[in-house]
């Protein structure tokens, strides 16, 4: 019934799908449409904010049934499935050099599949560690800078009567991410050089040899299989955890739930590498659009300093454009440039098809190995072999 | 002898009309779905060409698929045993006349009224290792020393999975068992008694034949219910860890859902609807024959 509500004269609607990432998502788009529309007044945006957890299936059934939107924010890492089935449109052509350039480099690469930009980077956010500093005090230990220095503090928390002092994640969404930033600072790689997988080699064994061998020693909490990423977060909230890796978003959390617990945002801890992980959404352009000219102006609009500013901070995500990461805020601020520090060495998850299964048999694999089902390196290979599988190589 | 042979047409033809609308509401996903299992389909449900058994070739050399068949028949299965089991004695107290029975019931029937995602979603939170009241209240009592990870290990989760189970579906199948109970005539109950019967032999020879039918069909409509059923196995583990309990409905909808792999995923959905059809109809088969020949015996005692 799109007749229903049109006005007296024909507008040019634009749909855009806004994915939610808190409360503050939806009015703050509907802000910026409103801002734009009083500049275009032949424009119109329709903003349809969807909740993650059904975004994927949303856009799955509009696009099956020939009702997709014009633009679209997604998850980076399903970009190449929407850009191998043609859904995506490339945007090279509409991307003024100028344009181009406010953007950092290191979010826009996710978003370029053979050699095309198949979109722009609209949220980034990078891991780090997070200590209890009373926790630390109590143990007599200090920050960890690399993994023996972990290892070491860790055997001092566990000292510390009632708490624990790793949190491993071994349940549900991102439990291979808790593994991979172990084996990227153990000098390892989701994949290799070739394209096969990067879990049977050395540096993926030493990582996972150490996670397994901190929770048989009584180093992280009990059964980490029983544990999601909220579960762990939890526990440090509550002051039960000396260690976790974490994101962002987790800091606002802790400032309403638990304002006295006293933390330190710190870089994971070093191996033979560097590494943190960062993760983007995108802002897709749809190819089946009949408005993309008035869809790009908007985006254009959308990308303006003030407008990043206020998403960026109102949502606690890092910059994607040079000119709010030159901001003061996210290198004066602890907890911010405490995650926006790793920036420079952030690795991401490839974007390749299948990702989704590529994840799970490697969280199977990891499963297998925490419970002690199968030993560390028969499950590695086994998970490679059926990863390789899984992408033909 | 002739009568009994010519077909009757006009009643086929008033049921006609109906039956076609049943088969056409009932027959057109099921064809759908077997169109979709035989083609290639995109993550976003575009089909992209005919290849015949190819999804169901991919079904069977998946070992993750007979690993959830054979979950899925232990959680059908202890499930509505489990149920049966207790609802039958719960049903038998709830028909005796007590104080209070008309509150009894009320309680009995309130959980149907819960979604059963809500209701996983209370037990995850109930079996959390560090934070759950289950832990607590055990620990309290001095039952267990250190907190238990129910959900950890996928022996443990997956029996407090079936658990969970047998516990939601105790309303309803409760229900019928009432529905049957109130029907049984009293009279026979009466004449035991003054033949001198116990509590047992009045159970053991009235109530329980009587009951069959009731029994049969808590049975078929249970298999049906709880052998498609996703939240709780999916609120409380998602098929984990190390897809340890994962029964079928919960790894195709992995497939479907996360992996995108529809046409595979249409080819496990068609596989568990054959299953369950050649459950019912040999089911039915099986109790229509047995009360035939009960009534054949019947008929042959009043000769």
């Amino acid at each position: 019934m799109a007749w229903a509500g049109s006005p007296a004269y024909a507008k040019t609607q634009v749909n855009f799908t806004v994915a939610e990432y808190s409360s503050k998502t939806g009015p703050y788009f509907e802000e910026v449409a409103a801002a734009f529309e009083k500049e275009n007044p032949d424009i119109h945006i329709n903003i349809q904010v969807v909740p993650w957890d059904t975004l994927l299936q949303r856009l799955t059934t509009d696009i099956a049934g020939g009702q997709a939107p014009d633009i679209s924010i997604i998850g980076t890492r399903w970009l190449v499935d929407f850009a191998s089935q043609g859904i995506a449109e490339p945007v090279d052509s509409y991307l003024t050099p100028e344009f181009k350039s406010t953007f950092i480099d290191t979010f826009m690469a996710p978003s370029v599949i053979d050699g095309k930009t198949m979109g722009l980077p609209v949220a980034a956010s990078a891991r780090a560690m997070l200590v209890n500093t009373d926790l630390l005090d109590k143990a007599g230990a200090k920050a960890p800078a690399n993994w023996d220095e972990f290892y070491t503090t860790a055997e001092k928390l566990k000292a510390v009567p009632d708490t624990f002092a790793f949190g491993l994640q071994g349940k549900e969404i991102e439990t291979d991410a808790y593994f991979y930033y172990s084996l990227w600072t153990h000098g390892g790689d989701i994949l290799k050089g070739d394209g096969t997988s990067g879990l049977d080699t050395p540096e993926a064994l030493q990582a996972v040899t150490l996670y397994k061998k901190m929770i048989d020693e009584g180093l992280t909490q009990p059964s980490p299989t029983n544990y999601t990423r909220e579960d762990v977060f939890n526990l440090f909230k509550q002051g039960k955890v000396g260690m976790v890796f974490t994101f962002p978003m987790l800091i606002p959390q802790i400032k309403a739930e638990a304002p006295n617990l006293k933390y330190k945002v710190l870089p994971f801890p070093e191996g033979k590498a560097k590494a943190t992980y960062g993760v983007t959404d995108t802002l897709m352009l749809f190819s089946s659009s009949q408005v993309k000219k008035e869809a790009w102006k908007f985006i254009e609009f959308a990308y303006k300093d003030e407008w990043r500013t206020k998403f960026d901070h109102g949502e606690g995500f890092l910059p994607v454009t040079k000119n709010v990461a030159a901001e003061k805020y996210y290198s004066s601020d602890p907890d911010i440039a405490g995650f926006a520090a790793g920036l420079p060495y952030a690795k991401f998850a490839p974007t390749i098809a299948n990702w989704e299964e590529i994840a799970d048999t490697t969280v199977r694999a990891l499963q297998q190995i925490y419970l002690g089902q199968a030993k560390p390196d028969e499950a590695l290979k086994a998970a490679a072999a059926d990863i390789n599988k899984i992408r033909s190589k | 002898m002739k009568s009994r042979t010519r077909i009757p047409t006009t009643p086929l033809l008033m049921i006609l009309p109906s039956f076609l609308l049943a088969m056409s509401i009932i027959g057109y996903p099921i064809l759908d779905l077997a169109w979709t299992s035989m083609q290639e389909v995109s993550r976003f449900g575009k089909m992209m060409g005919f290849v015949g058994l190819a999804n169901f070739a991919e079904v069977f050399r998946d070992p993750l698929f007979y690993s959830s068949l054979v979950r899925t028949v232990i959680w059908t299965v202890a499930v509505v045993g489990g149920t049966l089991i207790i609802s039958l004695p719960i049903a038998i107290m709830l028909n005796d006349d007590f104080y209070g029975r008309g509150l009894a019931r009320v309680i009995v029937m309130l959980p149907w009224a819960i979604s059963l995602t809500m209701t996983a979603v209370l037990w995850r939170w109930s079996l959390n290792g560090r934070a759950g009241l289950i832990n607590a209240t055990l620990m309290d009592f001095h039952i267990i020393s250190e907190p238990i990870e129910w959900l950890a290990t996928a022996p443990l989760a997956f029996t407090v999975e079936i658990l969970v189970g047998i516990l939601v579906s105790i309303p309803f199948t409760t229900t019928i068992f009432l529905g049957g109970l109130s029907s049984l005539p009293q009279d026979s109950y009466e004449a035991a008694v003054v033949d001198g019967a116990k509590p047992w032999d009045l159970f053991r020879y009235i109530t329980l034949p009587l009951m069959k039918p009731f029994i049969n069909i808590a049975i078929v409509l249970n298999v049906i219910y709880v052998f498609n059923s996703l939240p709780i196995i999916w609120v409380m583990t998602e098929g984990g860890p190390a897809n340890g309990t994962d029964i079928l409905v919960t790894y195709l909808y992995k497939l479907a859902f996360r992996f995108g792999q529809l046409g595979k995923a249409s080819a496990i959905s068609l596989i568990m609807f054959s299953v369950l059809f050649v459950f019912t109809i040999a089911y039915v088969l099986m109790v229509m024959r047995q009360e035939h020949d009960n009534t054949a015996e019947e008929v042959k005692h009043d000769a």
